[in-house]
């Protein structure tokens, strides 16, 4: 068989099952400890400014990826408030596993920077819009490990 | 480009969404023999060889060493590109104007059938400290494109459903093609809600498959009896990997890589000057944001085309039935449109053949969570 006859039928044809079993670290690097840090011990989100170019960054680099300045000594601490700047409604989970509830699932620019976080939204699908201001709920001190999951969700602000 | 290169010769397997005939070596064997024969040469006149791979793509690591012997390639220079099938063009164009070969084979390929974890390759590909942990499900992330592209350009879900409807029909009329279908815009709204608003209907299938396309120098392409399609000019650039910096509703990206190929091609007037376009349709909504960045259709333009018939017009767009109805390969994709092009220009499309299809363009992009595209401009000979 091959180029030449094709098979017809699927148990005429074999294959081989395998996984792919690696494991990784990942340096977090001098902007990722700041951040993780600084929303463990204050609740703040760490982010970097270049001066020259008037941006914040978030997440935070050390480099500016417009001008190429070394952002390392240029740290601001912005509160986890921001605007959705857009959203989708996710009736199925990442595992394929239907879901009864669905969830929000929004992209958050965050006041004070040109950047923005990933997050779920504790809002109904029907209120949700483009726009809404919205601010982020933290895991009690004792049990935030410093990273980005810390940021429960986020929630409407009331005005 | 001032020397001239031109694509003399292309091979495709037909996109299937299974191929357990063959392994993946043996489809790219197909692929290359029928590119060989279409170039009128043979391995061993190719100077050089570029294949397109992605290791969580191929389920193997360091792919590249998988591909010489399928190409007949053995003992020769080889290098692969993990990135765009445009990437892997203009690497040909490059190695072609710098005189280091007259003759290029360029290979790309996909088994999607074999990747059991389609999702788990995705969030790999996520930054592993700030997104990765969010959880968020691959389709999410164009969602959230497709949401942000809706609200800036005032488009209706339905305009997008309309691409879905053109692209799948356009397919009933291409051999190589795995999902045409006759559907209705109501039909596509009613298909289920991946993560709103974009729909299962709204998202191109997998599909297997493997392109070879032989690219020449202009001295060889002009060797009698041969049909040479030139790429007049290539362009490819990446936005940003982080999801923070995106624009999310505009393709950036294309913008830049269009302004590259046409000025390398002497393009001014890309609405006048270009007859049909093969466009990057992962996702439907794609369509239609890159004819807006390739500066050949308004969104609203771009909307009103997809109702009426296809291969006259304006602008043709996706003849070949696109990915949503071809079938989506990975990088391999922007081969399959490359080669449709070719045979667009060549005359030899068949039943979904433009009329008068002098220039076209082809338009890639490397799929979610990527900012990364490209655009090549084919003219006749
Ligand atoms: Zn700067």
């Amino acid at each position: 068989m091959g180029i030449r006859e094709k098979p017809t039928r699927m148990d005429q044809v074999q294959s081989w099952r395998a996984d792919f079993p690696v494991e990784y670290l990942y340096t977090t690097g001098v902007a990722g400890e700041r951040f993780a840090k600084t929303l463990r011990e204050r609740g703040m989100l760490a982010a970097t400014r270049c001066q020259r170019c008037g941006v914040t960054y978030l997440p935070p680099r050390i480099y500016c990826q417009r001008c190429f300045a070394d952002l390392s000594e240029s740290w601001v601490e912005v509160p986890l408030q921001g605007v959705i700047h857009t959203y989708t409604v996710v009736p199925v989970r990442a595992t394929g596993e239907p879901s009864q509830s669905l969830e929000v699932i929004a992209y958050i620019r965050i006041d004070g920077t040109e950047g923005g976080i990933l997050g779920r939204v504790a809002v109904s699908p029907e209120a949700v819009y483009i726009g809404m201001a919205v601010e982020g709920v933290l895991a009690p001190p004792a049990e935030r490990r410093g990273a980005v999951t810390d940021i429960r969700y986020f929630k409407p602000i009331l005005s | 480009m001032d020397e001239g290169v031109a694509i003399l010769g292309v091979g495709v397997t037909p996109l299937r969404p299974i191929s357990p005939e063959l392994s993946q070596r043996e489809l790219i064997f197909e692929a290359a023999t029928k590119a060989y024969i279409d170039a009128g040469t043979e391995p061993a006149e190719i100077h050089s060889f570029i294949s397109i791979s992605e290791d969580f793509h191929e389920g193997t690591s360091i792919t590249d060493e998988y591909t010489p012997d399928q190409l007949g390639a053995i003992l020769r220079p080889v290098h692969t590109i993990a990135g765009d099938g445009l990437q892997g063009l203009a690497a040909a164009c490059m190695l072609i104007q710098s005189g280091i070969a007259d003759l290029v084979a360029v290979e790309g390929h996909c088994k999607t059938s074999n990747i059991l974890n389609h999702e788990e390759v995705f969030a790999m590909a996520l930054d592993p400290i700030y997104e990765r942990p969010v959880g968020v499900p691959s389709h999410a992330i164009a969602a959230l494109e497709m949401r942000r592209y809706l609200h800036e350009t005032g488009l209706p879900e339905e305009a997008v459903a309309g691409v879905v409807v053109k692209n799948r029909r356009n397919a009933l009329r291409n051999p190589l093609a795995s999902y045409g279908a006759s559907l209705t815009v109501e039909e596509v709204q009613a298909s289920p809600l991946l993560a709103s608003p974009l729909r299962v209907l709204h998202t191109s299938p997998y599909a297997d498959g493997a392109v070879v396309l032989i690219v020449a120098s202009a001295a060889r392409a002009r060797r009698k009896g041969r049909k040479p399609v030139w790429i007049k000019g290539i362009g490819w650039a990446t936005e940003t990997p982080w999801l923070a910096e995106r624009s999310w509703g505009r393709a950036t990206y294309t913008v830049v890589s269009a302004q590259m190929a046409y000025r390398m091609a002497g393009i001014s007037r890309p609405r006048k000057e270009i007859h049909f376009a093969e466009v990057d349709d992962t996702y439907a909504y794609k369509e239609l944001q890159h004819l807006q960045a390739l500066e050949l259709l308004t969104p609203q333009e771009a909307t009103e085309l997809t109702r009426g018939g296809d291969f006259e017009g304006p602008l043709p767009v996706n003849a070949s039935g696109g990915s949503l109805g071809m079938g989506y390969c990975f990088d391999a994709t922007a081969l399959y449109r490359v080669a449709e092009a070719t045979w667009q220009i060549r005359g030899e499309a068949g039943s979904h053949q433009v009329p008068g299809a002098r220039t076209g363009v082809v338009c890639s992009w490397r799929g979610v969570p990527t900012t990364t595209g490209g655009v090549v401009v084919l003219q006749a000979d």
